[in-house]
């Protein structure tokens, strides 16, 4: 889909000083995490193929989900079983219909639904970009997929609930030591 | 249940089931379609999670009000009526409505159908109450947010009706179902077609530190770095006027009336309201169990105090206010 109201980036667009070496290594990193995220996605088409209708005209949209505190981002595209993610670096000048940034907990407490996404924008704790539309239709989409954060990152069925307690834990923890804003 | 109604939103069946966990007494939700007032991309059920979503609420014995209360189109009716069609089959104990032509056929063609009048009626006498009950069997009104807590009380003392009353979430500009703004600007409202500022309307430019709302191009408000946010919507709108910016409308805060359920029960009212079906399953599982809380202390003859502050961070704007039901401003 093509974007809607994000203009192409400059190359290196929103790189900060010092990110070029982690950046770097997380770019050449990222085919494990790629595949895990990607597989992760699929199997959820498979298995919550309702979860997808929920995108309607958004089903092939690009979203990039940008965390401020870290040099790279996701790209993903839902796409059901051809769905896939991809870590890019933070200025990827390839179209998306919307971008969504924020602290990665944020973003992460978002995709499980355990943060309230209208009252993260009220604080102004993430930022929409593009087409508003996508970014409500994927919101909705993955509140009614229920999915815990050890689901949506594909990690293996044995061991969610002890990866659930411990990824939660570590959330809690990463908020509480985040400065209070809003 | 407690003395008062806890009536809960829910957007998907994930938030319908997170809120009857947090005590919910009821729950009220839409169909995926335009025939409800909150017709967002991706949100809301199918007829088939509708039915599946309500034999679970029954099996935790919570009711499941299904809202159809946007503005039928003349000559286009049939929408809402397989939508009315859909709650029945899916078993819902009520159907939420505003409009004539969606109360008289719910009326006639299931008779015994519990229909409540959605706020989008904005019945605010007893007089309209009481037309909507003779004529079409309304059972509950939802008040429009423009009465005071004693105006509420001297008007349940005129009607027989059960009265449901918002005291959380979003407010409307005080014209509830007769709201033009979106309309005006976009095209869609949420009274036709279930959308206020629809979000394909919605666009957010950011430069020189500030980020603009835009709706339909129209800027409706300039944000400082950090500054809360309120909804895009132009009722929400920062515009200037004799060479001041302010709201003219509104302004972005929430409701939340947990200090006045005490008034609100005395007064008669049988069920309370949390706004926001469009927010998720963390906002209305906080909401549901602090209001859960502060009505089991209530029915305990405790105070409501220590849950008032629970919720302070879910406001639009970051403010809360008491809205009508305290016309401060009188």
């Amino acid at each position: 889909m093509r974007a809607k109201g994000i203009p192409r980036a400059r190359p290196g667009a929103g790189a900060r000083a010092g990110d070029g070496f982690l950046a770097g290594a997380m770019m050449v990193a990222r085919p494990p995490v790629e595949l895990a995220l990607t597989a992760a996605l699929r199997r959820a088409a498979r298995v919550r193929p309702e979860v997808f209708d929920r995108l309607g005209r958004f089903r092939d949209a690009a979203f990039l989900i940008a965390p401020s505190d870290l040099p790279v981002a996701f790209r993903l595209t839902p796409r059901a079983a051809g769905g896939r993610v991809t870590v890019v670096r933070r200025g990827d000048p390839e179209p998306c219909a919307a971008r969504i940034s924020g602290p990665l907990v944020e973003l992460l407490g978002l995709f499980d639904g355990s943060l309230d996404a209208d009252a993260a924008f009220f604080g102004r704790r993430i930022d929409v970009d593009g087409d508003t539309g996508a970014v409500v239709a994927l919101h909705n989409a993955l509140e009614a997929a229920d999915m815990s954060l050890a689901e949506l990152l594909g990690l293996p069925r044995f061991g969610r609930r002890l990866a659930d307690l411990g990824l939660d834990a570590m959330l809690r923890a990463a908020r509480r030591a985040r400065p209070a804003e809003g | 249940m407690g003395s008062i109604e806890l009536v809960c939103p829910a957007g998907s069946p994930a938030m319908l089931r997170a809120a009857v966990e947090a005590g919910a007494d009821s729950v009220y939700c839409g169909l995926r379609d335009e025939t409800n007032a909150r017709n967002f991309p991706g949100l809301n059920f199918s007829p088939a999670e509708l039915t599946e979503a309500t034999a679970w609420a029954h099996g935790r014995r919570a009711k499941v009000l299904v809202a159809i209360n946007t503005f039928a189109r003349a000559g286009e009716t049939d929408a809402w009526m397989a939508s009315v069609d859909a709650a029945v089959a899916a078993g819902a104990d009520a159907i939420i409505a505003a409009d004539l032509a969606v109360l008289a056929y719910a009326h006639e063609a299931h008779s015994s159908l519990r229909l409540h009048l959605s706020v989008q009626a904005a019945a605010n006498s007893a007089d309209a109450i009481a037309f909507y009950a003779e004529a079409y069997g309304v059972r509950r009104v939802v008040l429009p947010r423009v009465l005071s807590a004693p105006e509420i009380a001297a008007l349940i003392r005129e009607t027989s009706v059960e009265i449901e009353a918002f005291v959380f979430g979003g407010l409307c500009v005080m014209a509830e179902g007769r709201c033009a703004l979106s309309s005006y600007a976009t095209g869609r409202s949420p009274n036709l077609s279930g959308v206020c500022s629809p979000p394909e309307a919605v666009t957010f430019d950011r430069s020189n530190g500030q980020l603009t709302p835009r709706l339909a191009g129209l800027a409706i408000d300039r944000l400082g770095d950090g500054e809360p946010a309120g909804y895009p919507t132009l009722c929400k709108g920062r515009f200037e006027a004799d060479g001041a910016p302010g709201y003219l409308f509104e302004d972005p805060v929430s409701l939340n009336a947990m200090g006045l359920l005490k008034a609100l029960a005395t007064a008669g009212v049988r069920a309370v309201k949390i706004e926001g079906r469009q927010r998720g399953k963390a906002y209305v599982a906080r909401v549901a169990a602090a209001f859960r809380s502060a009505i089991d202390a209530l029915d305990r003859g405790e105070d409501t105090l220590p849950y008032e502050r629970l919720l302070s961070d879910l406001a639009e704007g970051g403010r809360e206010t008491a809205g009508a039901y305290r016309k401060t401003w009188r």
